[in-house]
């Protein structure tokens, strides 16, 4: 785990030298690509915030807890334990909500035992797709992106049911 | 899009006056909050990272990954051109090594670029290669198993990879045939 630390300051390093060498303006390229970054971020922000602000009204209401106990049968016939329903469910909305479901559930059950190890591969595959997907299609004028948005549920939903059996041989 | 928000937020909003109408305000604005607080962070990551990109851009270090990854990338996407290839290449990398801060803003600016492309194949396969977070070290995880006691938190690393390779396999293959004929 140490050695991970190193690898980012020495890209940075690399990144400079080499530029350097290369006789590149290092300090008008590193402030022209930050140019780039403010409009970037004041396009995406009002998506995010939408998408917050319903999450946390979701959460709130009560439907999302609801929802996790309507689902638990279905999770347990596809071999995913009902105790990590929640994550499985929050885990395409939030990553930090999820991180927090992930802690909790290893605090009660532990890190190694099988619901343990199946909630740290549904934590650890696939992406929060909602989030993803509002940062990645915020503005776009084409058509809503709800298609990409299922396939990639599903591939995900797929890679866990996949994983828990994993957990289960290994 | 725009459909599933309205259903999501008129149950919610049914939901909470039957059973909390003062938690209204509320959780509205905690979303409003958390969302504050993550554009401020994402302006502080989006300007560390499009700011070494662009160093390395006018180097013509991100041409000679894009180079390398080239044959895989426009056979998957279907593009040509250098620069957004250039885009998906820096995402690909960062993200399988784990640097979620250098892919998003890459992620980002490559769908831009494909916006004009027809059909819309490229962004949705880009979308799916990235929903699917193929991971080479899934730093967080490891940390919480080590901190929560594992005896070896390094031994969930095959079921993981195996789950995230069967989620990369179906997105692409969904892609393909969802997508497939129209973007040609």
């Amino acid at each position: 785990m140490k050695a991970l630390a190193y690898i980012l300051p020495s890209l940075f390093l690399a990144i400079v030298l080499i530029a350097s060498v290369k006789k590149v303006k290092v300090y008008d390229s590193f402030a022209e690509g930050i140019k780039g970054a403010v409009p970037l971020v004041l396009s995406l922000f009002p998506y995010i915030a939408a998408m917050l602000i319903l999450s946390s009204l979701f959460a709130a209401s009560g439907l999302s807890a609801a929802l996790e106990k309507a689902l638990s049968p279905f999770f347990s016939l596809l071999g995913i334990p009902p105790e990590i329903a929640g994550l499985v469910l929050v885990k395409p909305l939030s990553g930090s909500g999820s991180a927090a479901l992930l802690s909790e559930i290893f605090a009660e059950y532990g890190a190694d035992s099988y619901i343990g190890r199946c909630a740290s591969v549904v934590y650890a595959v696939g992406e929060t797709v909602f989030y993803l997907s509002a940062v990645y299609f915020a503005g776009s004028k084409r058509r809503a992106p709800l298609l990409p948005v299922c396939i990639a549920l599903v591939s995900n939903f797929a890679a866990v049911v996949v994983g828990c059996l994993c957990c289960r041989l290994f | 899009m725009n459909r599933l928000f309205a259903v999501v937020f008129v149950l919610s909003c049914a939901a909470l006056l039957r059973r909390d109408p003062a938690a209204f305000l509320p959780a509205l604005l905690r979303g409003a909050e958390d969302a504050l607080k993550l554009g401020a962070a994402f302006a502080a990551v989006y300007a560390v990272w499009l700011g070494i990109l662009k160093v390395a851009e006018n180097a013509r270090l991100t041409d000679a990954l894009a180079g390398g990854l080239r044959p895989l990338t426009s056979r998957l996407f279907r593009v040509r051109d250098g620069e957004t290839l250039g885009h998906i290449a820096v995402n690909l990398s960062a993200n399988f090594f784990g640097m979620g801060g250098a892919a998003t803003p890459a992620g980002v600016s490559a769908m831009r670029r494909l916006e004009g492309e027809k059909g819309g194949y490229a962004r949705a396969m880009l979308f799916a290669v990235n929903s699917a977070g193929v991971q080479l070290v899934p730093v967080t995880l490891l940390a919480l198993r080590e901190k929560f006691g594992a005896a070896s938190p390094y031994d969930i690393l095959p079921p993981v990879f195996a789950a995230s390779l069967v989620s990369l396999a179906a997105g692409m293959l969904l892609v393909r045939l969802i997508y497939g004929r129209k973007g040609g």
